[in-house]
């Protein structure tokens, strides 16, 4: 199920009605509101409910046996065996079809026949996300960060529809809290969560689908019927896009969590404000950074090995990170893009110093020349996406409604942050009895922007 | 050496709203407030809800949403908040003005004691060994259909731009001809002629089909009978008649390739057999491009096949779309069309 759909409009107001009605009793809110996640992912795939309670078994049973444990050797080996069967399980789905068919052509060419079978499998809505919150929980139990918890707020953890399919990653230790008793009903921040819907519907149907339709779609689909300012414009347009694509969802996940009584962890701190590699990975899609940080980087060693093996680690999490969008070369190129980036960046450690519009201004062109990467659709497309730029001609996408929606994306970003924060924080302590209303007819004018096939799905629900 | 990894503090910001104070409201108020909100969106918008329900497929899902869109269909009709809506916010909307374009019509009758005539039109020249028109100069194509229309109109527009064609990429994801909620095609492809005039017109659309559609006598036809498959027909010819442009062009329609799911599978062997059906009086401008024998010989799915020597996955993972390997062997056949036809 579509956030931004009549099905969700209806499914939401009475699961967040019954959830309040049912707070006080956990015994009977907590099978309530798995029921509520499984029926709202059984909208996008109901088979895939059997995968998703299995994935919760599996790393329920391997955080009690690690707990009861006393031997670190035993609950070493137990947990990785769980992440094993959790990485096999996201391999298997994710990435099977495109290993097969690689290593299928490789040896086909040397004559030795296809030794998998060629099919596609197809990948479960979210799973991405629920096995990298299933394996932050096991990992989190067995470094004794947080006690193993119930076999019913681990479902819960782990389906809590907000957060099923796109994110934010939340940590065990950030959620499990929160269930250990009931959420105040006199401590909702109502306001700011109305306030974070609109914010996301804005930017996921106004800003990001109206840019995709109108600009970023057709070029990157045939960049060689466009001429530099008009690729130029697209490369811009999608880093408008993809942020608000992927902060928008966000943006409405967070909300509908305050709303029933719940906080996320931050995911996007104005990205495009970054004046370089690592502060854009600070900035941006800020959960996942922290898994890759904590779960990949430091466990490679981090940066207590030598300058080298730094370097090494950092390629490392950041290849794997870009593979964790999906099984693609180019998603491998921008990885490897990043990780050069940061590498350069402890190489300079600092030496080349730049005034920081210059720095914000270099490492938003080179943020923007990753988009590229992201976006198209193989290497090839790539390539003839950049040489486009070197092609002097018309501009024919650069209308004033374009323009606009760009300027609206990324501008915000570059204000100073507390006048802004401060905005917001006023919102969100204005009655939600007039916010409402407003958010009504902001959902009538948003609404009013569809085109008759509906919402595009957010990009990273493919992820 | 590089100095040691740093402590990481907590960098979740998880207490941003305590700090702020704005966790501040009763629960009480966060169900009113969306309550509130739902109930304007129901006075303003009910007749969308309903809209939207009836362009789902039949299921639960469309169950609850027409519960709900009925009803409120039923009393934003009645109150002005409606109509005032719609004329505050429809200067918003994306969608093509299709009014004044002819749609669908059921106008399909048994056949009578009267022939049909037969005219030139029905022979495609090759296939009787007659000499072809001479080759025209290829200026637009248009892509057209439904999601099976993606990517092939990207591989076409890569293959055909460059020698200076203007490939006008027009796909409407999640329509169907059985089904005029979203989208009626009689109408799109009669503007989409007089708003683009191509010389060449690619079409790919069926996935979505198998919608019930109203007989002659105005009453609900269900997939796939053999009367189903005529008012299809009926609907495919009709778009075909006007995307020929009274035979001043060329109209390339794709079939469906076997889809995974054996119900959908069904759906689009009747969608296959009525597009060669509705193509029959114009096989000179109307070429049916037939997609089973290369990708689902005898009917039967498959996912990968052998492309250019090489073992390849040709379908997506949903079993009914193609991949991109799969589309640019569909563009491939298309273009072997184009060519016969076409000089670029």
């Amino acid at each position: 199920m579509l956030f931004p759909t009549v099905q969700f409009a209806i499914f939401f107001p009475i699961v967040l009605a019954i959830s309040w009605a049912l707070m006080s009793r956990p015994s009977l809110w907590k099978p309530f509101i798995v029921l509520a996640s499984y029926v709202f992912y059984a909208a996008a795939s109901p088979v895939f409910c059997l995968l998703l309670a299995g994935v919760t078994v599996w790393n329920h049973g391997a955080a009690r046996l690690i707990h009861r444990s006393h031997d670190d050797r035993v609950r070493s080996w137990i947990c990785r065996v769980a992440v094993a069967g959790n990485l096999l399980l996201l391999g298997v789905f994710k990435y099977y079809s495109w290993f097969a068919q690689a290593v299928a052509q490789v040896l086909h060419s040397l004559s030795l026949g296809v030794p998998l079978p060629l099919v596609t499998i197809a990948l479960p809505v979210g799973i991405s996300f629920f096995t990298f919150q299933a394996i932050s929980y096991t990992v989190d139990v067995k470094r004794g960060l947080i006690e193993p918890a119930s076999l019913i707020d681990t479902t819960v953890y782990l389906s809590f529809f907000p957060h099923l399919v796109a994110g934010p990653i939340v940590r065990a230790r950030e959620f499990l809290p929160q269930l250990a008793s009931p959420r105040d009903p006199n401590r909702v921040a109502v306001s700011s969560g109305l306030m974070l819907i609109g914010m996301g519907l804005v930017k996921k149907v106004v800003i990001a689908d109206y840019l995709g339709r109108t600009v970023v779609d057709p070029v990157f689909a045939v960049p060689q019927a466009y001429h530099a300012p008009d690729v130029l414009l697209a490369g811009y347009a999608y880093a408008a896009q993809i942020y608000c694509d992927f902060s928008g969802y966000t943006d409405i996940a967070i909300g509908l969590a305050l709303l029933m009584g719940f906080v996320f962890p931050q995911n996007f701190n104005s990205p495009y404000r970054a004046t370089g590699f690592r502060d854009f990975w600070r900035r941006w899609h800020m959960t996942l950074s922290r898994f890759l940080r904590d779960f990949v980087y430091i466990p490679l060693g981090g940066n207590r090995a030598g300058r080298l093996m730094t370097y090494r680690n950092l390629m490392i999490t950041m290849v794997l990170g870009g593979l964790w969008h999906g099984a693609a070369w180019t998603f491998v190129l921008w990885g490897a893009y990043h990780g050069v980036g940061l590498v350069t960046e402890h190489a300079l450690g600092g030496r080349i110093r730049l005034p920081g519009w210059l720095r914000w201004l270099v490492t938003f062109h080179l943020v923007v020349l990753g988009w590229v990467m992201f976006r198209a659709e193989s290497l090839g497309s790539t390539w003839a996406f950049l040489s486009r730029l070197a092609s002097p001609g018309a501009a024919t996408l650069w209308t004033a409604p374009v323009l606009a929606a760009i300027v609206v994306a990324i501008g915000p970003q570059l204000l100073p942050a507390r006048p802004v924060q401060a905005l917001q924080d006023r919102i969100g302590r204005l009655r939600p009895l007039v916010l409402a209303p407003a958010l009504a007819v902001l959902i009538l004018f948003i609404g009013a922007t569809v085109p008759s096939q509906g919402v595009p799905p957010f990009i990273y629900f493919r992820f | 050496m590089t100095p040691p990894e740093p402590q990481h503090r907590e960098d979740n910001l998880m207490d941003r709203f305590d700090r702020a104070g704005l966790r501040r409201f009763r629960a009480r108020d966060a169900v009113i407030a969306v309550l509130i909100g739902a109930a304007i969106l129901i006075l303003a918008a009910g007749g969308s809800i309903r809209r939207a329900g009836n362009g789902m497929r039949a299921g639960i899902g469309r169950d609850a949403v027409l519960a709900v869109g009925d009803p409120a269909g039923w009393l934003a009709g009645r109150l002005p908040v409606q109509h005032a809506a719609h004329v505050l916010t429809n200067w918003l909307s994306p969608n093509l003005n299709l009014t004044g374009f002819v749609g669908f019509t059921t106008t399909t009758t048994a056949a009578g004691q009267s022939i049909p005539p037969v005219t030139p039109d029905a022979f495609d020249p090759s296939t009787i060994g007659a000499s072809p028109p001479p080759q025209q100069p290829l200026r637009t194509l248009l892509v057209t259909g439904d999601s099976m229309s993606e990517p092939l109109d990207q591989d076409l527009a890569q293959a055909l731009v460059p020698s200076g064609v203007h490939v006008i990429q027009d796909p409407h994801i999640g329509t169907g001809i059985s089904s005029t909620v979203l989208v009626d095609w009689g109408k799109l492809s009669a503007y989409q002629v007089r708003h683009d005039h191509p010389s060449a017109v690619v079409v790919f659309i069926g996935a979505n089909d198998g919608y019930s559609m109203p007989g002659p006598d105005g009453k609900l036809v269900n997939c796939c009978s053999v009367e189903w498959a005529t008012i299809y027909a009926q609907r495919v010819r009709q778009m075909m008649n006007t995307y020929r442009q009274a035979g001043a062009a060329r109209v390339y329609w794709l079939t469906l390739p076997t889809p995974r799911d054996p119900a959908r599978a069904k759906i689009s062997l009747v969608v296959n057999a009525a597009i060669e059906v509705a193509a029959e009086p114009w096989r000179d401008q109307v070429r049916v491009i037939d997609t089973v024998p290369e990708f689902t010989p005898g009917n039967r799915y498959r996912d990968a096949m052998t492309v250019n020597g090489q073992p390849t996955i040709v379908r997506e993972s949903d079993g009914i779309h193609l991949n991109d390997a799969g589309s640019e062997l569909a563009a491939k056949l298309v273009l072997g069309d184009v060519n016969r036809d076409f000089t670029h």
